[in-house]
């Protein structure tokens, strides 16, 4: 392998494991050291949504599948967080399952957390009550006045129950009516929240987003809630969760939601308020973390930065469909990329809203990662839609040009002032004057610039309809004619000059060719005799028409056309054709 | 060199001091492999990663070696080339039971035989595939494919398993070093 060969990728190819079938929702898989051991490993919820399979939580220990165990319900999200300060440190991974979030330490399931029920309305509740002990002739106006409550504060039950068929309801009413009617709402997303300090292995809650837009900050080692709000006053259904800060200092919590909106919620808020909304759906979200930037990308194939206080600071537009995204920490170099997965399997990594570099997978990804695997430090997991694994180190000599790059593209940045002269009293009168008449002056600096295109329009196609000045480049000469005389005889004048500098033209033929039945030459052939360089052989030809009256009527365009060929070649060096005027015989 | 000391150099009596640079990914065993070879009253009973780098001595047939056991951690790796000019061997310690970087070793060393100091000297290279008692370990002759070892057409090379913990495949490996660095030295000097 040559050096350049080193230069192609900053990516090495550890792995791709093209049969690993992993189903991966967005935030469904994480890097953790889950067995203490500094052995980083890839925690997978596997998400199964046929009917006869059951989803799994799978750990990949390097390459190797290490554990592999099922999971009760299908997983929304997974996080990993240590949950206390004792040694080992050992983190537990997080998995929320519908309404619980299931808590794995050393691979064993050790905790668990269900988000508390809602409040039933009263009417929903009587209702129940009544199935309890009435006789079924009174359960289709029961049935109808729970179409009084509004449709999202019923409970599931409630819910399937009106979208049954009148005549499965009493059957699903007899099956339900004596257990305990209860509202819950599921999670749908989960994040973590460093309790007191920022180093990586400290002690962080866990955030839980529930589909109502109820937010539960939970204490990591008995689960209990520690803060509870609620996303938005609208209605927001939480899609994506980021946390940044500490629990006890402070913190910022962005929630995306499926409407388009991103909430902000800060210590001691029991109400999140709206950040930004977003034009479309977002797919995934991300913040910087040294700025606290906020990166969306959405349905519309851009990757939008807003600052922490929600306005727009630049947009991109890419070419593909965005799927997921992630941060690419370098603290080697000091800054932060943004790794932006592609459908059809491309990942481009931007800084800010620069482009520095792309890898390349077989398929759409689902879910990305970044970060310590094994005992490697920069390493990009990639879970394709088609189920592969794929991963990627980042070579160490890679540095992605940024000395290169930042001072090509950025010239606000610029240090050195541009080597402008200084201003003379030209200049300052001539700028005394703009600002005196600025209008005149544009109206009259408009009126020139139409000019000026007129008459370089007109020039165009003047030289395009002019047969003056035909020239071959290679060879070095050029050929002008002139047409002299009213008809019907003509007398053509050929220029034929040589502009090499220092050869002369030697054994050429001029060949001339017309329609015998318009035109009648003088000459068809005529041999030119040694033009030297620099020098112009001027030919005379007569031209007579011969043509009748009414035929040149049918055929305004008639013409000569002249060859100039070398020696015996038959291919002609020069060739130009030569529009006749048309015979006025009613001026003659 | 005064000629007292090229005649006790001709004569055997005084010691030939060679140095040996010690390289490998961080966690491969590389200061293990060195504690094996130290003294007994020497040796560290517990190993913790190396930072920058280390210098150990130790003798193997009447030659003193001279072992600089550099730090494989990503940031340090940068050390390793201003050490090429002035070793002569080089100990290559790869973690056969890490399969998601082979890739990694691989970079590592196409960087390393390409470097100005090493591509063009006859200068031998030991590979331990170390960890060999791990059971997802790679054998010796995989990792030579892995790393694509049989293009290395102008260095003499050599790969032995090895078990940095007991010692096992260690002293194989490093008598063949000790051959090849005599006559390297024997090639070079006279």
């Amino acid at each position: 392998m040559s050096r350049s060969d080193l230069n192609i990728s900053r990516w090495l190819d550890a792995h791709s494991d093209r049969g690993a079938g992993l189903q991966v929702l967005l935030n469904g898989a994480v890097l953790a050291d889950v067995a203490g051991d500094g052995d980083h490993r890839l925690v997978v919820a596997d998400v199964k949504l046929q009917p006869d399979t059951r989803s799994r939580l799978k750990v990949y220990r390097g390459t190797l599948l290490t554990s592999d165990q099922t999971l009760p319900d299908i997983p929304s999200a997974v996080i990993t967080f240590y949950p206390d300060n004792l040694e080992p440190k050992v983190p537990a991974v997080g998995i929320t399952c519908g309404l619980d979030l299931l808590m794995y330490k050393n691979n064993k399931p050790y905790f668990k957390f269900s988000v508390p029920s809602l409040p039933i309305s009263a009417l929903e509740d009587e209702v129940w009550t009544k199935f309890k002990h009435k006789n079924e002739h009174d359960l289709t106006q029961l049935v109808d006045s729970l179409k009084t409550v509004p449709y999202n504060t019923l409970t599931s039950r409630s819910q399937k129950l009106l979208l049954l068929k009148p005549e499965d309801a009493a059957d699903f009413v007899d099956k339900f009516k004596d257990k305990e009617l209860k509202r819950y709402s599921p999670i749908t997303c989960a994040t973590t929240l460093q309790r007191n300090s920022s180093e990586w292995n400290s002690v962080s809650c866990p955030v839980l987003a529930t589909e109502i837009g109820q937010i539960y900050i939970l204490d990591p080692q008995n689960l209990s809630i520690l803060h509870q709000a609620s996303v938005s006053v609208s209605k927001a259904t939480p899609s994506v969760i980021r946390a940044i800060g500490l629990f006890d200092v402070e913190y910022r919590i962005l929630i995306a939601t499926r409407e388009g909106l991103v909430c902000l919620l800060r210590r001691g808020w029991l109400e999140g308020r709206n950040v930004l909304q977003a034009t479309t759906y977002i797919v995934d979200m991300v913040i910087m973390p040294a700025d606290n930037f906020i990166i969306l990308a959405t349905m519309d194939k851009t990757l939008s930065c807003y600052s922490k206080k929600g306005s727009k600071l630049w947009s991109q537009e890419l070419k593909q469909q965005i799927t997921c995204l992630t941060l690419v920490p370098l603290k080697h170099l000091s800054m932060t990329l943004i790794g932006v997965g592609m459908k059809g399997g491309s990942i481009h990594l931007y800084r800010t809203r620069h482009f520095v570099d792309y890898v390349s997978i077989p398929d759409t990804p689902s879910s990305l990662l970044f970060g310590k695997m094994g005992q490697e430090d920069h390493v990009l997991v990639t879970i394709t839609t088609s189920g592969i694994l794929d991963i990627k180190i980042l070579k160490r000599t890679a540095d992605f040009n940024l000395t290169q790059q930042s001072t090509a593209s950025n010239p606000i940045l610029q240090n050195k002032p541009l080597p402008l002269p200084k201003r003379s009293k030209l200049f300052l009168e001539q700028s005394a004057r703009e600002r005196q008449n600025p209008i005149e002056m544009h109206q009259h600096f408009q009126q020139d610039l139409i000019r000026l295109r007129l008459n370089a329009a007109r020039a165009l196609v003047q030289s395009q309809g002019d047969q003056t000045g035909v020239g071959n480049d290679k060879e070095l000469i050029k050929l002008s004619a002139q047409v002299l005389g009213l008809g019907p005889k003509f007398t053509l004048i050929l220029n034929l000059e040589n502009m090499n500098g220092d050869k002369a033209l030697i054994d050429l033929t001029m060949i001339f060719h017309c329609k015998s039945s318009i035109y009648q030459l003088s000459h068809y052939v005529l041999r030119i005799p040694l033009v030297p360089p620099g020098l112009i052989y001027k030919a005379e030809i007569k031209v007579e028409d011969v043509s009748s009256d009414d035929f040149q009527g049918q055929n305004p365009v008639q013409s000569v056309k002249v060859f100039c060929t070398r020696g015996d070649d038959t291919h002609p060096i020069l060739a130009a054709t030569i529009n006749m005027p048309p015979t006025d015989l009613n001026i003659i | 060199m005064g000629l007292f000391q090229k005649l006790a150099l001709f004569l055997g009596i005084r010691k030939k001091e060679v140095n040996v640079l010690v390289i490998g990914l961080n966690n491969s065993g590389k200061s293990t492999v060195i504690n094996h070879f130290k003294n007994d009253e020497d040796k560290a009973s517990d190993i913790v990663p190396t930072v920058g780098f280390s210098i150990e001595r130790f003798q193997n047939q009447n030659l003193a070696f001279t072992a600089f056991d550099m730090s494989g951690h990503g940031k340090y790796r940068d050390l390793w080339e201003h050490y090429y000019k002035d070793c002569h061997g080089i100990i290559f310690v790869v973690d056969s039971s890490d399969r998601l970087r082979l890739v990694v070793v691989k970079d590592e060393l196409d960087i390393l035989l390409q470097h100005p100091d090493v591509c063009n000297r006859k200068i031998p290279v030991l590979f331990f595939a170390n960890k060999m008692d791990c059971k997802d370990a790679l054998s010796s002759v995989k990792i030579a494919a892995g790393l694509g070892m049989d293009k290395i057409m102008d260095k003499p090379w050599h790969i032995s398993a090895s078990n940095a913990l007991t010692g096992e495949g260690l002293n194989e490996g490093v008598e063949w070093l000790t051959q090849q660095i005599r006559e390297y030295i024997v090639n070079n000097k006279f």
